[in-house]
């Protein structure tokens, strides 16, 4: 069986959804929307989805304004974030590589990122690659925690990372992120290397379970074309031939 | 605002500030708010009063309660009792705003919802345009400094003639 980075990624992202979640989808995020509308076709039918700039996945009637104020009432179960880099603490860089105030490369910046990762209480991060250079020891400016002292109100923050070559879980107690499982055909040892901190394995030998026929079916179908109407770009490419 | 705390924004932003809740006890940050001395807005009708039609899923509406100047473009002047029929947007009233210019085109490169969408291609060339400061000044010289008026503007991105 054949399938892309993206197709593999979206049906990881999609075994994290549970049924009757609300599930958010913000921008620049299109491997999660492909992952949450094939959580509602297949796994998760009585989800909520909800998915910025999208006509038919946008409940909102007042602007980017009425999002932000439904998560912080809490209503969100799930949602998507990425980092330019992401540090072993869950850590996550949007501002900038480098000294601050002289970049390397300037980021595109936080937007609400900083107060959605504290209150939707399980968010997965998502990257198109997996290499050292976005996974690192520590991160160069914190945009948003991973974890927070008590007298912070924080009821969410982060859950698991999905990228091309693995599944790493934020683990509650030592507030790091593990190595949950490797991807078919990827080594543990591919994954460390291409990882800028130490990953402790929770499970020795656990493989993520790949698509099947129906997810991919499901994918290169009604999704694909669901997902075009906000990514046309990224799917001429992600998704192969149904 | 929630969240933030322990974050860069502390360090990066002095303005915020970090206080007990005085309901939970628990400590919460404090932003000041952005009042913009002037707004750009784009609505998808207006009428000769100001009153506008603006996509009820931008931010549009809640930038004119902010600022104290909103300047107003618009794809056309309608009836007042248009602006009331529309299928979708939601109305601003005319007191938010200061100026209106009718201006056929005015969200190009982006989109007007229900008008046109985005000009890819030329979305595409800003991109790559902006990668450098000497081909971004190329950028502006042609499409912003050069154009003596919106109808030269279509016209350079190849839509003259439509306005």
């Amino acid at each position: 069986m054949t399938y892309t980075p993206e197709e593999f990624m979206a049906a990881v992202i999609a075994r994290e959804v549970r049924d009757g979640e609300t599930v958010a989808v913000g921008t620049l995020s299109p491997i999660p929307a492909a992952g949450v509308l094939l959580a509602r076709a297949r796994l998760a039918p009585r989800a909520t989805v909800i998915i910025i700039n999208h006509e038919d996945y946008w409940p909102f009637h007042n602007g980017s304004k009425e999002f932000y104020d439904f998560a912080q009432r809490g209503k969100f179960d799930l949602f998507f974030l990425s980092g330019g880099q992401i540090d072993q603490f869950g850590n996550l860089n949007l501002i900038a590589i480098g000294d601050h105030d002289h970049p390397a490369i300037r980021l595109p910046g936080g937007a609400g990122s900083a107060m959605l990762y504290y209150l939707i209480r399980r968010v997965i991060l998502f990257r198109g690659d997996h290499t050292r250079r976005t996974f690192v020891e520590r991160v160069d400016c914190v945009t948003s925690p991973g974890s927070s002292p008590p007298r912070v109100i924080r009821p969410g923050g982060p859950w698991k990372v999905v990228t091309p070559l693995a599944v790493l879980a934020f683990n509650s107690e030592t507030k790091r992120l593990e190595l949950e499982s490797v991807h078919p055909g990827v080594s543990r040892e591919q994954v460390q290397q291409a990882t800028g901190f130490p990953l402790v394995a929770q499970r020795e030998g656990a493989v993520t379970p790949p698509p099947t026929d129906e997810d991919l079916a499901a994918l290169r179908g009604p999704i694909r074309e669901a997902v075009a109407k906000v990514y046309p770009v990224f799917c001429r490419t992600a998704f192969l031939a149904a | 605002m929630p969240g933030h705390i322990g974050s860069d924004y502390e360090k990066l932003r002095p303005e915020f500030k970090v206080i007990a809740d005085p309901y939970s006890g628990k400590d919460v940050l404090l932003v000041p708010a952005i009042v913009p001395d002037v707004s750009l807005i784009h609505a998808l009708q207006a009428d000769a009063e100001g009153n506008l039609l603006v996509d009820e899923k931008e931010d549009d509406f809640l930038l004119a309660q902010a600022s104290r100047v909103v300047v107003a473009s618009t794809e056309e002047i309608v009836d007042p009792d248009a602006l009331r029929r529309a299928p979708y947007g939601v109305r601003l009233s005319a007191i938010y705003v200061t100026a209106l210019v009718p201006i056929w085109g005015g969200a190009h490169p982006t989109a007007c919802r229900g008008r046109y969408g985005i000009d890819a291609a030329h979305l595409e060339e800003y991109l790559r345009l902006a990668r450098s400061d000497t081909t971004f000044r190329d950028y502006l010289q042609r499409y912003v400094f050069d154009p003596k008026d919106h109808a030269a503007y279509l016209a350079e991105v190849g839509l003259g003639g439509l306005a």
